[in-house]
C-alpha cells in the first residue's frame, strides 16, 4: 500500500536524440504507451527530476502527438542544473514523474495570423504551434528565430525554413533585428507572442504595450523576480488539514515560509507564472500576484510563491 | 424513521421502476491518464476493474493512498452529462468524469446501501462519489460546482464477470 499520495504523471524516458550544439531531445511516454494527459501548442510540463530538482520545460511535440511529450534542453553548464542531470545522468528507461502540461495557446481562439519571435532554443514552444497550425491549416503564422550563428533543432526546422515560414536572423552577421518591425502593425486577428532571454523578451514587451493583452503573449526562460510590496507585513498561515501554524515575515514569500516549516510544496518557476505551486485557500485575503490565475481559479486557489495576504491570518487547504 | 427506506408501496416501487444500461465503459491504468474508452471491463469479485488504477492491489489512483474497500467500481449518470450541458453550458464527455461506467436510467443516488446487477455482476453499492478539484484540474472545466450531489456511485463488487456496452442494470431483490 502506498502511503504516499501520487502526485505526478508517471512516465519513462524513450528516446534521447542529439539536436545541435549542446542540445538534446528527450521523449517521454507511459510506460505502457498509454494516452498521456493532452496539452495545448505551446504548452509546458515540470519535470521531477531522479535528483530532486523540478524544471520546467516546453513541450515541442504537438498536440495529437498524444502518446509523448517531447522536449529540448540545451546543456547550460552555468546554469541552476536542471539541463546539466538531464544531458549527464538520464538514459532511456529513467522513470521521471511529470506536472500535468500547463499553458499554451488556445487553439479554438479566432486568431487568423501569428507572428511569434524567439530567441534560440526559444523556439521550442513555437514548434508545437508551428506543426499544429501546419496540420490543421487553421491560421497563418511566420516565426522569426533570432539566433547568435547557430540554427538550434536545425534537422525540425529546416523544411519549414525552406518553406519560408521561420526567417532567421542570424545576429552575428546582421544585429538585432528591429521587433518592431517584426511583430508590425498587427491588428484585431493576430496575436504576436515571444520566447527568448530576458533582454528580448523586455523589448518584445515594450513594443506591444499598445497591443490588446490578450493578443500577446511572452513566455520568459526565467521568471522575473518577484515584485514585493516594502509594506508588506508578517502574517500567520493555518493549515487546514495538518492544524498547523506557519509564521510568515514581511517580505517573505509563503512558498520559503511552508518550506522552513517542513511543509512540502512542488514549486518550479517561483515567480507565478508556472503555475507549479498552487494551493487551495479557504478563508483570509489573499493578494494575488500570479500572472495564471483567472478571477475564477482566484477565489479557490493562490500560487505560495508569489501571494501575499491583506489579513493577518490566512487558511490554506494543507 | 431517518434510518431506512419505508416498507410497503413506496419500497416497492423504488425497486421495480427502474431498468437501466450500460452506455459507456472507461478505465485507466495510472492517476492522471485519460481514460480510454472500451466495449467490455472484467470486473474482478473483492478486488476491482482488471487493469484500473484503483484495483485493490495495484494503488495507482490519485486517492490509492486514501484506500478504500467499497471503491472496486465507480459508476456515473449519463443524464447528469446532459443536464451539465442544458443547465451550466459545459460540455463533459462520458471519459471526462474518470468514473469507470456511464449509465441510463438508474437512479444512481438511490442506490445506497443496496445491491444490484450490472450486466452478470453484482454489485453493491457502498456510497456516493463526491466531487474532486483534481477532476477539474485535470479537466481544466469548473465542474466541482455543478457536481455536488451527482457525481456518481462507488460500489464493491460482490459477483464479478465481464460487463459489455449495452448491458442491463436492474435491480437485485
Amino acid at each position: 500500500m502506498k502511503a504516499r499520495p501520487i502526485t505526478t504523471v508517471k512516465t519513462v524516458v524513450t528516446g534521447i536524440e542529439a539536436a545541435g550544439a549542446g542540445i538534446k531531445l528527450f521523449t517521454l511516454a507511459d510506460p505502457d504507451a498509454w494516452e498521456l494527459p493532452p496539452f495545448k501548442p505551446g504548452a509546458h510540463i515540470d519535470l521531477h527530476l531522479p535528483n530532486g530538482l523540478v524544471r520546467t520545460y516546453s513541450l515541442c511535440n504537438e498536440p495529437a502527438d498524444n502518446s509523448r511529450y517531447v522536449i529540448a534542453v540545451k546543456r547550460e553548464a552555468d546554469g541552476r542544473g536542471g539541463s546539466r542531470a538531464l544531458h549527464d545522468e538520464i538514459d532511456i528507461g529513467t522513470v521521471i514523474g511529470v506536472s500535468l502540461p500547463r499553458g499554451g495557446l488556445d487553439p479554438d481562439a479566432r486568431i487568423a495570423r501569428y507572428v511569434f519571435v524567439a530567441g534560440g532554443i526559444g523556439v521550442t514552444p513555437f514548434l508545437s504551434m508551428a506543426r499544429h497550425l501546419e496540420r490543421t491549416g487553421q491560421a497563418d503564422y511566420k516565426l522569426h528565430l533570432i539566433v547568435r550563428e547557430e540554427v538550434p533543432l536545425a534537422d525540425h526546422l529546416g523544411a519549414l525554413i525552406e518553406q519560408g515560414r521561420i526567417v532567421v536572423h542570424r545576429t552575428s552577421r546582421t544585429g538585432r533585428p528591429d521587433l518592431a518591425a517584426l511583430v508590425g502593425e498587427g491588428g484585431g486577428d493576430t496575436l504576436v507572442a515571444c520566447c527568448g532571454p530576458e533582454g528580448m523578451a523586455d523589448d518584445f514587451e515594450r513594443v506591444t504595450a499598445a497591443w490588446p493583452a490578450a493578443h500577446v503573449h511572452i513566455e520568459r526562460f526565467v521568471a522575473p523576480p518577484p515584485v514585493i510590496d516594502p509594506d508588506a507585513k508578517p502574517f500567520t498561515l493555518s493549515l487546514a488539514r495538518s492544524g498547523a501554524e506557519i509564521q510568515v515575515r514581511a517580505g517573505q514569500t509563503m512558498l520559503a515560509a511552508l518550506q522552513e516549516g517542513g511543509i512540502e510544496i512542488a514549486a518550479s518557476c517561483c515567480g507565478g507564472i508556472c503555475g507549479a505551486c498552487k494551493v487551495g485557500w479557504i478563508e483570509g485575503k489573499p493578494v494575488h500576484r500570479d500572472r495564471i490565475l483567472s478571477p475564477y481559479e482566484r477565489e479557490r486557489y493562490l500560487m505560495v510563491c508569489v501571494a501575499g495576504s491583506d489579513a493577518e491570518r490566512l487558511v490554506l487547504d494543507l | 424513521m431517518l434510518d431506512t427506506i419505508s416498507t410497503g408501496p413506496a419500497q416497492g416501487a423504488a425497486q421495480l421502476g427502474w431498468t437501466g444500461v450500460v452506455r459507456f465503459l472507461h478505465l485507466a491504468p495510472r492517476a492522471f491518464l485519460p481514460m480510454r474508452a472500451a466495449e467490455s471491463i472484467n470486473l474482478v469479485a473483492g478486488r476491482g476493474i482488471e487493469g484500473d488504477r484503483y484495483m485493490i492491489g495495484n494503488e495507482e489512483g490519485f486517492y490509492s493512498h486514501k484506500p478504500e474497500e467499497g471503491r472496486q467500481v465507480t459508476l456515473f449518470e449519463l443524464e447528469t452529462l446532459v443536464a451539465l450541458k442544458r443547465d451550466a453550458g459545459i460540455v463533459l464527455g462520458p471519459e471526462e468524469h474518470r468514473r469507470n461506467v456511464t449509465v441510463e436510467g438508474v437512479p444512481l443516488n438511490h442506490l445506497v446501501g443496496r445491491r444490484f446487477w450490472l450486466g452478470e455482476t453484482l454489485l453493491e453499492a457502498t456510497r456516493l462519489s463526491v466531487p474532486c478539484r483534481h477532476i477539474e484540474e485535470i479537466t481544466g472545466k469548473a465542474i466541482f460546482d455543478p457536481l455536488i450531489n451527482r457525481s456518481g456511485l462507488n460500489c464493491r463488487i460482490l459477483q464479478g464477470g465481464i460487463v459489455k456496452v449495452g448491458d442491463t442494470v436492474r435491480n437485485a431483490a
